[in-house]
């Protein structure tokens, strides 16, 4: 794998979208499982810094995760 | 400030209220779980977590003590993380040292104040090109939608929409450390 297309992995993993299982649960994205460690722990730094820049930027203060959920419980 | 303020209104099933109680309890609820972020994906985890809470929110009992709510949400994230570890077939001895350090995190409330929302904000405004329509592309979405479909939108390739996302965040941080906000110190 090439620094690219690594970093590609764990900037596509940073995204607060989650793909669903039948049931509806959130189960993990599919680039986190392509990581390694260290990837992964990178990834969940990208999160947190894009989450609060989210929030930050955002009227209401909330991230895409936070938006994410809003959007699940209010679409029941 | 204690977030249980906004408890009534979620008991009750006010989603605006949740929305303002998850503002809240995310940055924390994701600080908890990051003993475990080389081992199960803390995002898809934090975000069960907060579904689930909104769901037994209404059987909730207040102990009386600061952020009842937000203390519950840290146990259904850690149980849900260690469910996790459990169905991969960690070793036991590997999934009771990483529940001792998940125990061992803690963090305080940290709500951005407004000038540094307008920091932020002005920060994001300098953005322009790919890097900003990536990062809108993100924000608009708010995760509904995967990546591919985001790049296809703005006609990138899926790889060029990702660099222009990790550009965005970096021209963010380079102007935010300039007016000496480091925010990739965790």
């Amino acid at each position: 794998m090439t620094n690219d297309e690594r970093d590609g992995l764990i900037e596509a993993a940073a995204t607060a979208w989650r793909p669903r299982s039948t049931g509806g649960a959130v189960r993990g994205h599919p680039a986190w499982h392509d990581l390694d460690e260290s990837g992964r722990e990178e990834s969940f730094e990208r999160a947190r810094v894009q989450r609060s820049l989210e929030a930050a930027l955002d009227p209401d203060g909330l991230s895409t995760t936070a938006r994410a959920v809003l959007a699940r419980i209010t679409r029941r | 400030m204690d977030l249980d303020q906004h408890l009534a209104a979620i008991v009750a099933g006010d989603p605006v209220a949740f929305g303002r109680w998850v503002a809240g309890a995310e940055p924390r609820l994701r600080d908890s779980l990051r003993p475990l972020a080389s081992r199960v994906d803390c995002e898809a985890v934090l975000q069960e977590s907060l579904l689930r809470v909104w769901q037994v929110a209404p059987r909730f009992v207040s102990d009386g003590k600061v952020d009842g709510l937000l203390r519950l949400a840290i146990r259904i994230a850690r149980n849900l993380a260690l469910d996790e570890l459990r169905r991969q077939r960690t070793d036991p001895a590997t999934t009771a040292a990483l529940a001792a350090a998940l125990d061992e995190v803690s963090s305080t409330v940290a709500m951005p104040d407004p000038l540094l929302r307008k920091l932020i904000a002005e920060c994001r405004e300098q953005l322009g090109g790919p890097p900003a329509r990536a990062l809108d592309a993100r924000l608009s979405s708010a995760g509904a939608e995967p990546d591919e479909t985001l790049a296809a939108r703005l006609q990138m390739r899926l790889n060029t929409f990702l660099q222009n996302v990790s550009r965005a965040r970096r021209l963010l941080a380079d102007c935010l450390k300039r007016h000496g906000l480091d925010v990739e110190r965790p």
